[in-house]
């Protein structure tokens, strides 16, 4: 853990402001995001929920820098993302963000480590040692380190996945259903990580996921429906995870959604 | 099915487009040489129905071997007397008997050089009035002797026109002459340059012994060929024709056709030649294909799960896959077919600007188009047929698990197979290369050689991972994660690498080969030149023959010391020591001065002594006559004028000269007269105390006036010789092209079909922070070691066969190994160049992808 992040523990990592996302145009356009608002605080597990085209994935992909907003900011760790050019966000994603996607996440034709220190060697940074060695540490995989994707299993690839996204120390780590292909022992280790690296290393990370006991891994989770953030809930428990998602169910859409920050 | 499998190439059609490109490149050259072989044939038959139009020709009635200078087709015969035509001419129904007053002849353009399209023969010819075939188109008959008429083409490519003057090389003598006549021969001639002299100057030339090749006889109105043939026939038996003894009467009809037969028959060496180039055009372009469809399956083993789950059997699975290459091949072949006719067209247009008319159009037959299109169609489904076998044995409960993986089979055994014929056929290079005297050598060779190339194709996937791990190595080091990926993504598929550089190691291999003994070929070749004459001048000429004139001229000069001069002749020698020889073996005889064998030409004594050459003695060349000669043997050769049966003076080795015989000039003049001896090559030393410099001056303005006379040193001599071969290979590789132009195809194929399948990797790549440009030079790297490893495999292959080549031809002059290092770098060089070529469309097609459309790919 860092000084600066307890001194700046205030401000958020990550801000979106009148988020707005359409797919295609006129009457067949699709709007993923119809305005969101939404600060991501710094040192904290925050997760997304909703229902299958909610627009969850679409809002971390926008606050990743993977795709481009329609109308609004996006801000991360002080630098406004939408508003970058291709070139930046490359080096954004490199640098600044770490990834944990829900498949595929590894090269296959590299080993775990050489997996792990890619980010390093696509930068052409000398490797940080000590940190590496922490991340491999809390992943519990030292000695699988020589193996290729293929002799893994899935639990432990996703932790090689989780161990590539925070070597870098990125401000924030975005995961995309980082549990959705696991059995639920090998979920539990890649969940107790991602909980481990924020409570330990102070990293901040962002999961999107519609699994409602991965989101009691989280502090907050924000509930999306119909491009909008309708609902929030801090130190979930699954049971009321579960609860608030009947609701957002039985409200049915058209119901206004409460605005959240 | 046949809906799905339509479709399924509908679906596909950007993925099967340089399939559909390569089998079109491949049938193209097909079709492109059937075409051309069509129209050669049709332009020399139109020749032939021009030069030989009479209804019955008289001839001798037997063959003998062909004589040098003779341009034509056809064999030749014993000759008949020039009285034969006279006194036919009397005979009842012939209209005209003309004799064939033919031979070689320099005509100087305008621009005061030799007119002479590339290699189309110089002809002149006797001007008869009476000939029914020549028509006057502008001017009148030549009638002085300082007078000639010119056929069209041949005056438009010389720049002359009727009424100017200029200079003619007959038998020997520069002569002035003025053009008085523009001669229509009736059609185009294939850029064969035609001069038409008198009658009396056509016989002093072309008939110096009073005798010709043939005697055309016309029919008069309202008699027919048959009858003709009939009364000539008679004429000849029964005294009517004095000299008639050894002559016969063909139809005109029977000659043409024979003439035809030995065109087609010329051709067809040609043909067969550029078939084998766009055979392996043909066949490299299967690779790709083969490639396209292991990469398809692989991508659809989901679609033929579903369809087995649906009740498809494995055998119509294996349909659909078959059945769509088949589509594509259909479809490229159209498209080839299109195209070796439109290229045929081209080269018709490129042969007229030099000067040689083709007739007709392109021809398009039937049986042409049906053979591409079965050709194209059946290679592309016999490439396709190993990846329909895999699509087929796809268990339908492949459609229902969430990740498709299609295991890898292992290596082992390919590879061991691939040993064990590479081993073979190493075995079999090395049997013949220990033993090149054994009889069958030279098949057992090439035997070697294919097995030792179909087995490191067979291997090369084994090859491939140890290969390529050390080429990439300054990849990784120079460019640690892009090295290291593209280093990964080249070994994950041996296979698809190793059929991909497949293509290139087939083409590699024949270019190692080639440039190995083109270069061991120049090598020994300047070896023997400079070791056998210490000549300070060589006079050539450009059309294979030194007027004789020339000779004479130069031998005068007082600069000049010596002027020996190399003529031949062809004729029947005995193969073995007081054997008969038969009439038509075509052996070179060479005539020279006694004391030049050993003196200006240096040569191996093996037997005897050369300076024992006089009219009674002959010297055996054994490079060219065979073992078994000694010093003392009888030896009989046998030309069109007569034989002689002569004792060995000396058994010699020389490769300066491709005769078997040596024999004096006075007997070389008595069995080969006038014209049926050739000069190619005069050997020059100054007299004592001229300078070189004084030497050269004098010599090249005695030559000058015969205009196809070039004066060179000796170095200039070897460099002549080297150039020739230079040219060869220049045609070998311009030919190989197609099949490098189609093996990289194969690369740019491999690598956009493996961006397609690796859209997710990519995808993940990108989101992690790898850069557009860092991206392309993944690929790149991938595509550039692909191309050096194809290119080093290759070439490895055909330099180590190729290197076999000089112990097993030592005894035909190759006995020197030069391995032209600079010339394989080069390739290799090239072979880089084009790697990075070959990735510019994938890498930006990689390049282009969206980060977020990569990754929401479903897999």
């Amino acid at each position: 853990m860092t000084t600066t992040d307890t001194t700046r523990a205030d401000t958020p990592i990550a801000t979106a402001r009148g988020l707005v996302r359409t797919y295609g145009s006129g009457p067949t356009a699709v709007h993923a995001l119809a305005g969101v608002d939404l600060d991501v605080q710094r040192g904290r597990l925050t997760a997304t929920m909703g229902p299958s085209g909610s627009g969850k994935s679409t809002l971390m992909h926008c606050l990743a820098g993977l795709d481009r907003p329609t109308a609004g900011t996006v801000v991360v760790d002080g630098e406004e993302v939408s508003a970058m050019s291709e070139r930046r966000l490359t080096r954004l994603r490199r640098d600044r963000i770490g990834f944990v996607f829900q498949a595929f996440n590894l090269v296959p034709t590299l080993t775990a480590l050489e997996n792990i220190t890619l980010p390093f060697d696509i930068a052409r940074r000398p490797v940080d040692r000590e940190h590496l060695d922490a991340v491999v540490q809390a992943v519990g995989l030292s000695d699988r380190l020589s193996h290729k994707p293929g002799e893994l299993s899935g639990g432990q690839q996703q932790r090689v996945a989780c161990a590539r996204a925070l070597v870098t120390r990125p401000a924030v780590v975005f995961a995309d259903e980082p549990t959705g292909n696991l059995d639920s022992a090998s979920a539990h280790e890649v969940l107790s990580f991602l909980r481990r690296s924020v409570d330990e290393l102070g990293q901040s990370v962002v999961m999107v996921t519609h699994d409602p006991t991965a989101a009691s891994y989280a502090d907050r989770v924000l509930f999306l429906a119909d491009g909008r953030i309708v609902d929030e809930l801090a130190d979930p428990t699954a049971d009321a995870v579960l609860e608030r998602l009947g609701a957002l169910t039985r409200r049915a859409s058209g119901a206004t959604p409460a605005q959240v920050r | 099915m046949l809906r799905v499998t339509l479709r399924g190439v509908r679906a596909h059609a950007v993925r099967f487009a340089l399939s559909v490109l390569a089998v079109a490149l491949g049938v193209a050259f097909v079709a492109g040489t059937f075409a051309l072989r069509t129209m050669l044939s049709d332009t020399f038959h139109g020749i032939v129905e021009a030069q030989a139009p009479a209804d019955v020709y008289v001839r001798g009635d037997a063959p003998v071997a062909a004589g040098p200078g003779d341009g034509g087709f056809g064999e030749q015969r014993t000759p008949v007397a020039l009285g034969v035509a006279d006194d036919l001419a009397a005979v009842d129904g012939v209209r005209v008997a003309l004799a064939d007053l033919a031979g070689p002849v320099v005509l100087v353009g305008a621009d005061g050089t030799a007119v002479q399209s590339t290699q189309a023969p110089s002809i002149g010819l006797a001007f008869d009035e009476r000939d029914p075939g020549l028509r006057l188109r502008d001017g009148r008959a030549p009638v002085a002797d300082d007078e000639v008429a010119v056929e069209s083409a041949t005056l438009a490519s010389s720049g002359l026109a009727v009424g100017d003057r200029t200079r003619v090389v007959v038998s020997g003598e520069v002569r002035d002459v003025t053009v008085v006549g523009e001669v229509d021969a009736g059609g185009p001639m294939a850029g064969a340059t035609l001069v038409y002299l008198p009658v009396d100057v056509a016989v002093a030339a072309y008939a110096p012994q009073g005798t010709v090749a043939t005697v055309a006889v016309h029919a008069a109105d309202g008699v027919d060929e048959a009858t003709l043939v009939e009364r000539v026939t008679a004429a000849l038996g029964d005294g009517t024709v004095a000299d008639a003894a050894g002559v016969e009467a063909v139809a005109g009809q029977d000659l043409r056709d024979e003439l035809r037969g030995s065109i087609d028959e010329t051709l067809g060496f040609v043909t067969s030649f550029l078939m084998i180039f766009a055979l392996v055009a043909l066949f490299v372009g299967g690779f790709l294909i083969s490639n396209t469809f292991a990469m398809s399956v692989r991508q659809r083993v989901r679609e033929f799960a579903l369809l087995r789950a649906v009740g498809a059997s494995p055998a119509q699975v294996f349909a659909v896959v078959v059945g769509q290459a088949a589509v594509v091949g259909l479809v490229g072949s159209a498209i080839g077919v299109a195209g070796g006719l439109g290229l045929v067209g081209v080269l018709r247009v490129v042969f007229e600007s030099m000067g040689m008319d083709l007739v007709g159009d392109v021809p398009l037959d039937t049986t042409t188009v049906v053979a591409c299109l079965v050709l194209g169609t059946v290679v592309s489904a016999v490439a396709a047929a190993v990846p329909a076998r895999r699509a087929a044995l796809v268990a339908p409960v492949e459609a229902m698990r969430g990740e498709v993986t299609v295991p890898e089979r292992s290596l082992r055994r390919r590879g061991t197979a691939g040993a064990v014929v590479v081993a073979l056929g190493a075995g079999a290079v090395a049997y013949a290369a220990l033993r090149p005297d054994a009889t069958g050598s030279e098949p057992v060779l090439g035997a070697g050689a294919a097995l030792v190339l179909v087995g490191v194709l067979v291997a090369s996937p084994s090859l491939a991972r140890s290969v390529l791990r050390v080429l990439a190595v300054p990849f990784v080091r120079a460019l640690p994660p892009l090295g290291r990926l593209a280093q990964g993504n080249v070994v994950r598929n041996p296979r698809r690498t190793a059929s991909t550089a497949g293509a290139l190691v087939i083409g590699m291999a024949l270019v190692g080969a080639v440039s190995v003994i083109a270069a061991t070929g120049q090598a020994s070749l300047a070896g023997v030149v400079e070791s056998s004459t210490d000549a300070d001048l060589v006079l050539r000429s450009a059309t294979s023959a030194i007027p004789a004139g020339a000779v004479t001229d130069v031998a005068a000069l007082p600069e000049v010391g010596r002027a020996d001069a190399i003529a031949f002749t062809s004729g029947g020698v005995s193969p073995e020591p007081g054997v008969d020889p038969g009439p038509d073996d075509g052996a070179y005889v060479v005539g020279l001065r006694p004391g030049v064998l050993g003196g200006s030409l240096v040569v191996d004594v093996l037997d005897g002594d050369p300076a024992d050459l006089d009219g009674t003695h002959a010297v055996v060349n054994r490079s060219t006559a065979g073992e078994g000669w000694a010093a003392g043997d009888e030896l009989t050769v046998r030309t069109a004028a007569g034989e002689r049966t002569l004792v060995v003076a000396a058994v010699v080795d020389t490769r300066v000269m491709s005769a078997s015989v040596i024999l004096t000039r006075d007997v070389l003049d008595e069995l080969a007269p006038g014209p049926a001896q050739v000069t190619d090559t005069v050997f020059l030393d100054a007299a004592a105390g001229v300078t070189p410099t004084a030497l050269r001056a004098a010599v090249t303005a005695a030559v000058a006036p015969y205009v196809v006379v070039s004066v060179q040193d000796r170095d200039e001599f070897v460099d002549q010789m080297a150039a020739q071969v230079d040219q060869l290979l220049v045609i070998l590789y311009a030919l190989l092209g197609l099949s490098l132009v189609i093996a990289v195809l194969g690369i740019v194929n491999t690598l956009a079909l493996s961006v397609i399948e690796r859209t997710r990797e990519i995808g993940l790549l990108r989101a992690v922070g790898l850069g557009r440009l860092q991206l392309a030079g993944v690929v790149t790297v991938e595509s550039v070691l692909t191309a050096v490893f194809g290119t080093v495999v290759g070439l490895a292959v055909g330099v180590g066969i190729a290197s076999v080549l000089p112990r097993v031809y030592a005894e035909e002059g190759l006995d020197q190994l030069v391995v032209p290092w600079d010339g394989l770098a080069l390739m290799v060089g090239l072979a880089l160049v084009v790697g990075v070529l070959a990735a510019v469309w994938p890498g930006a097609r990689a390049a282009r992808l969206r980060v977020l459309d990569a990754i929401a790919t479903p897999d």
